[in-house]
């Protein structure tokens, strides 16, 4: 990789007043290296500096308050959410997210606001060679080339998916992002920090700004009666990206589910709220015709690229598959 | 590589066992209270090294540990990648990015940065996707990366064809010089058995193809030249053949091969893709002539996948028919070889199988990739992936048992008996699809399917060895050979070991160093074979010559001295014993040295040839989401005798994952218009991991009578895929034509895409 720079600031202030001073894109936040460290091997980045976020207390806590809501900080590992008694006995599906994410030794090291903040694993944009969309190019090659891997849903004008594991269930726990610059802090929820291709801005996957760290996610108390899970599809068990997955929260008054969120993953430029879904579902009877008609509404308004048109009837499956686990 | 012709029915070689015994008399003395007392002794007259009753043997046929495993578990054993000598350069190599291109490189601005020392063009006009056009070299690998950075690159691609489609489309560039297909290999009579097909009571026309597969190898390709400008050069190879790099160094480097010595002393894995010095080894002792000074190169990944070879992929379109109790009466085969460059391999339909009236047509289809190379078992698994379907989809249509259909079709009764052994082990009997296919539910279906394998695996000449005792008991044994993971080291110490009576540990071998006695390459399957007749060739010849120099101390005949538990005796006293190390005490300063080849006449008593194998795989499959999960595999295999157990069973689970693996995940995956490889690496090249792996059963075919050595380890790859995919036909009707067996050709073959 391109030589860098290393700044292990102590401060998240010494952090943001870095990033600010550093021309636009020549300094890159540096977590748990996964990616980013991966993107300068191949050369698809070659930041100037990096400013490690490490070293700053305090960024790799989880907390939860009484009532329930919890706060995940950006430096928090996978491994160590996926491990979490808390996360796991209230935020079950959080913790089958956190536990589905790469490998063993990836989620040691891996970030939570990494895994948020990763970029797509499109072969045509991990490959130096094609200089797609992503890159600044004038061509999404996945809409007529080897697109068994892209969106079936929102794509356009690029198809990657998103390839978080974590983001679909903390988007179907209603999370949000905090963000933290020189000139401030905001607080998104994950649902707007994530934006699609078709919004403008081709180059990036989220709000964040140059010069903007995530610092911590911000999980509402669920509504007592949770009952949740995450169901990824992996091509291969052991270490893959989903194909699909599912974020299902659900609650229920004996009988009939009272509320649904659903978020997908794998199968849109973003996390994706199934509107469609949870419509299918809320009112109605916890019941196979139920989740037949839940499974249909998912895959609402798909519209598969010729090789990725399986990833229809998958993610259905995986509705239904999601939704018996419950039972 | 051109068309591989099955080994057909393997023989049963039972020459060793069968021949009749001759024994001699031995007059001597034995001590009975003290008095000594004349007496004869029935002794067994052999010519020559025999292995002995299997159940004398104290290490041969049991399991071993390798010998080798706590060096290699603590990362003391040196491999070529670990290699570092003082003064080192690491070297880069460019690949091209396209599959056909002329090329301008400019290496001025790469030389002018620190620490860089050597950038060369190697190619201006490429042929192949991966084909290496320069070389750098730098102090460090950083160094190295920011020299190829630096060299200016300008590329005007040619017109190409990296698939079939784009290499038999009409105006296609030539990839080679005569067109994109090879002359085609006509076996049989087509009108007379497209005329048996025509007159079948089930009849099947479909058309089968399998991916091109990479070797994967742990290690990658590569090796460190180690050559300083003087009159010798050592180069440290990652090879399965320690010698056949030899010559070529030394052209390359301008000494004469008596100069240099290679050394493959710990190696990560081959699979066929690594004999002789490749590309990436001329272009290492480029630099290393140029700069005099050691050079390490060791392909990165990436450049591993497009340059380090491949198994050929196929697309085989087959006509069938079969009478109605099962038995294949004709069968038309015409099939494509994808060999990019090269020709690709498959062994002639019907592979193992009896099909009646037969006709083959076989024709490779040239493409502007790497050349396919040799690959475990080459030819083997393609041809069996269709042989086996074809089988089970016609059983279907007439209501058969899956296992009696096979058995129908089989000549030789060792695989009727290794299927039935298989089939029980899976539990087929008590399975409820066996002549018909599960349904597709909507829930989850369970399958079981079968495969069969056949290979040579005998040796040939050309390995020699050295039996070393020295006077503290240490042995040594001596052969250039090669360990590519498979166990050969083991094997060589265990054959010693086991002819004194001794450990393991008392011996040690030496081996994968080109000054040791020659041996021959490992592939093929062909080490057994040629490895221990020589080994046990020079310990035979060793213990001739210690019994011959105990004998006086002991007072007895050489023929009645014995070796065993790390004593030395005499049959006729085998109450007055020496230990080893006393024996071995009363050798010359220089101990004993005694020398053994691979003999025609000796080996023919010591190996064999022709080896079977059935495997039997059980799935699970999601039939909503089209999720295959391998739930179990169960191999049996024939090898005569064992040497070690352990590494038989090893090589059998490891050819049942290879395939597993082949069934499920691999493909490689080129952009057929900007001609560019999408998944040269180990995150898009899927390779099993462990949550793939299933319950797995590895028996050894006991039952086989031959008391000879035989290599097995590549027929282990063959039939695992076939058997897995012919299990998801039996679990939900799905047949999936096309490997990898992914969700979408699952779902597709289910009819659940729209």
């Amino acid at each position: 990789m391109k030589s860098f720079t290393l700044l292990n600031p102590k401060t998240l202030e010494h952090a943001t007043r870095a990033l600010a001073a550093a021309p636009s894109s020549s300094a890159r936040v540096l977590a748990g290296g996964q990616d980013l460290l991966t993107e300068m091997k191949e050369h698809l980045v070659e930041p100037e500096q990096l400013v490690n976020l490490k070293g700053i207390p305090g960024l790799d806590r989880i907390e939860f308050t009484a009532a329930g809501a919890c706060t995940i900080g950006a430096l928090v590992t996978i491994g160590a959410l996926e491990e979490h008694a808390g996360v796991r006995e209230r935020l079950r599906l959080l913790a089958e997210a956190a536990a589905s994410v790469g490998s063993p030794q990836i989620r040691t090291v891996g970030t939570v606001g990494g895994n948020l903040c990763q970029r797509p694993r499109c072969w045509y944009y991990r490959s130096e060679h094609a200089k797609c969309l992503k890159k600044g190019g004038d061509e999404c090659f996945s809409f007529s080339g080897m697109n068994k891997y892209n969106a079936i849903l929102a794509g356009g004008p690029s198809y990657i998916v998103h390839p978080s594991d974590l983001a679909p269930a903390l988007v179907a726990l209603g999370a949000s992002a905090t963000l933290v610059s020189a000139a401030g802090e905001r607080t998104v929820p994950l649902e707007e920090f994530f934006t699609l291709p078709s919004a403008g801005d081709v180059k990036h996957e989220n709000v964040l700004r140059q010069g903007e760290v995530l610092t911590k996610v911000l999980v509402p108390a669920p509504e007592a009666g949770l009952s949740s899970t995450y169901l990824k599809f992996r091509e291969r068990g052991s270490y893959d990206f989903a194909l699909a997955s599912v974020a299902l929260c659900l609650w229920r008054d004996g009988a009939r589910i009272r509320k649904a969120r659903v978020a997908l993953g794998g199968v849109a430029p973003v996390p994706w709220r199934s509107f469609p879904t949870e419509k299918a579902l809320e009112g109605a009877a916890f019941e196979p015709s139920t989740f037949e008609k839940a499974a249909a509404a998912a895959v609402t308004g798909a519209e598969p690229l010729g090789q990725n048109d399986y990833k229809i009837p998958l993610t259905k499956g995986l509705v239904v598959r999601a939704l018996q686990s419950l039972a | 590589m051109s068309s591989i012709e099955p080994t057909g029915a393997p023989r049963q070689d039972a020459k060793a066992q069968d021949k009749p015994r001759k024994t001699r008399k031995i007059k001597t003395t034995k001590d009975v209270n003290g008095v000594p007392q004349e007496i004869e002794i029935e002794v067994e007259d052999v010519d020559g090294p025999r292995w002995g009753e299997r159940k004398e043997l104290k290490l041969l046929n049991t399991e071993l540990r390798r010998v080798d495993g706590p060096v290699k578990v603590t990362g003391r054993a040196r491999f070529t990648h670990d290699v570092r000598l003082p003064g080192m350069v690491y070297a880069r190599l460019l690949c091209c990015p396209y599959p056909s291109a002329e090329v301008e490189i400019d290496v001025k601005a790469a030389l002018a940065l620190p620490g860089v020392e050597a950038a060369i063009v190697l190619e201006t006009k490429t042929r192949f996707l991966g084909q290496p056009i320069a070389v750098v070299a730098g102090r460090t690998s950083d160094h190295a990366d920011d020299a190829l950075r630096a060299l200016k690159v300008v590329y005007k691609p040619l017109p190409w064809a990296v698939d079939r489609a784009q290499a038999l489309a009409e105006g296609a560039p030539n990839v080679r010089k005569n067109g994109n297909q090879g002359k085609p290999g006509q076996n049989g009579d087509r009108a007379e058995a497209e005329a048996a097909v025509a007159g079948a009571a089930a009849k099947l026309e479909a058309t089968y193809g399998v991916p091109v597969q990479h070797h994967a190898s742990l290690e990658t390709h590569g090796v460190v030249v180690d050559y300083t400008g003087g009159e010798e050069a050592t180069v440290y190879i990652s090879t399965q053949s320690t010698f056949a790099a030899v010559e070529q160094v030394a052209e390359l480097l301008g000494l004469k091969a008596n100069q240099v010595t290679c050394v493959v002393e710990y190696m990560g894995g081959g699979f066929g893709s690594k004999f002789g010095l490749g590309s990436e080894g001329a272009a290492a002792c480029r630099v290393a002539k140029e700069l005099k000074k050691p050079v390490h190169l060791m392909l990165r990944r990436p450049d591993e996948f497009v340059m380090g070879g491949n198994r050929s992929g196929n697309r085989v379109k087959y006509k069938a028919g079969m009478d109605k109790d099962g038995a294949l009466v004709g069968l038309v085969a015409e099939a494509e070889r994808f060999g990019g460059l090269g020709d690709g391999a498959m062994a002639r339909p019907p592979y193992i199988y009896s099909a009646g009236k037969t006709y083959s047509e076989v024709v490779a289809v040239y493409t502007n990739t790497d050349s396919s190379r040799a690959m475990r078992a080459p030819g083997h698994p393609q041809s069996s992936f269709g042989m086996e379907a074809v089988i089970d989809e016609l059983a279907y249509q007439l209501g058969l048992d899956l296992l009696d259909v096979r058995k129908k079709n089989l000549r030789d009764k060792v695989y009727h008996r290794q299927l039935e052994r298989v089939a029980r082990e899976i539990g087929w009997f008590e399975h409820p699809h066996r002549t018909k296919p599960g349904p597709n539910s909507g829930g989850k279906e369970t399958g079981i399917g079968f495969g069969i394998s056949t290979w040579g695996g005998g040796g040939s000449g050309g390995t020699e060895c050295d039996v070393q005792i020295a006077g503290d008991g240490s042995v040594t044994v001596s052969v250039g050979t090669q360990d590519l993971g498979t166990g050969s080291r083991t094997l060589v110490t265990a054959i010693v070991a086991e002819e004194f009576g001794l450990a393991l540990g008392d011996v040690v071998a030496r081996i994968g160093n080109s000054r040791l006695p020659s041996a021959t390459g490992s592939g093929g399957s062909t080490t057994t074979g040629s490895l221990s007749p020589a080994v046990k060739d020079a310990a035979w010849n060793a213990r001739e010559a210690f019994s011959a120099h105990l004998a006086p101390l002991l007072k007895t005949d050489p023929a009645l001295v014995r070796f065993a538990g790390g004593k030395v005796f005499s049959q006729a006293n085998p109450n007055v014993t020496m230990t080893w190390k006393q024996a071995s005490g009363t050798l010359p300063n220089a101990g004993l040295s005694a020398h053994g080849k691979w003999d025609k006449d000796r080996a023919a008593a010591l190996m064999g040839n022709g080896v079977h194998g059935a495997q039997a795989a059980k799935v699970e499959v999601d039939t909503l989401t089209g999720r295959v999960r391998v739930l179990a595999m169960v191999g049996i295999q024939d090898c005569g005798l064992p040497i070690n157990r352990l590494a038989v069973k090893s090589q059998l689970n490891g050819g049942m994952i290879q395939a597993l693996s082949y069934a499920l995940f691999e493909e490689r995956v080129i952009d057929p218009v900007l001609g560019i490889a999408l998944n040269a690496n180990f995150e898009d090249y899927k390779l099993a991991g462990p949550s793939e792996i299933p319950e797995m059963t590895a028996l050894i075919d006991d039952d086989d009578p031959r008391n000879a050595v035989i290599g097995m380890a590549e027929p282990a790859v063959v039939p695992g895929h076939s058997a897995i995919a012919n299990a998801v036909h039996n679990a939900c009707g799905a047949r999936v034509r096309d490997l990898p067996l992914t969700p979408d050709k699952v779902l597709a073959a289910l009819g659940r895409i729209a």
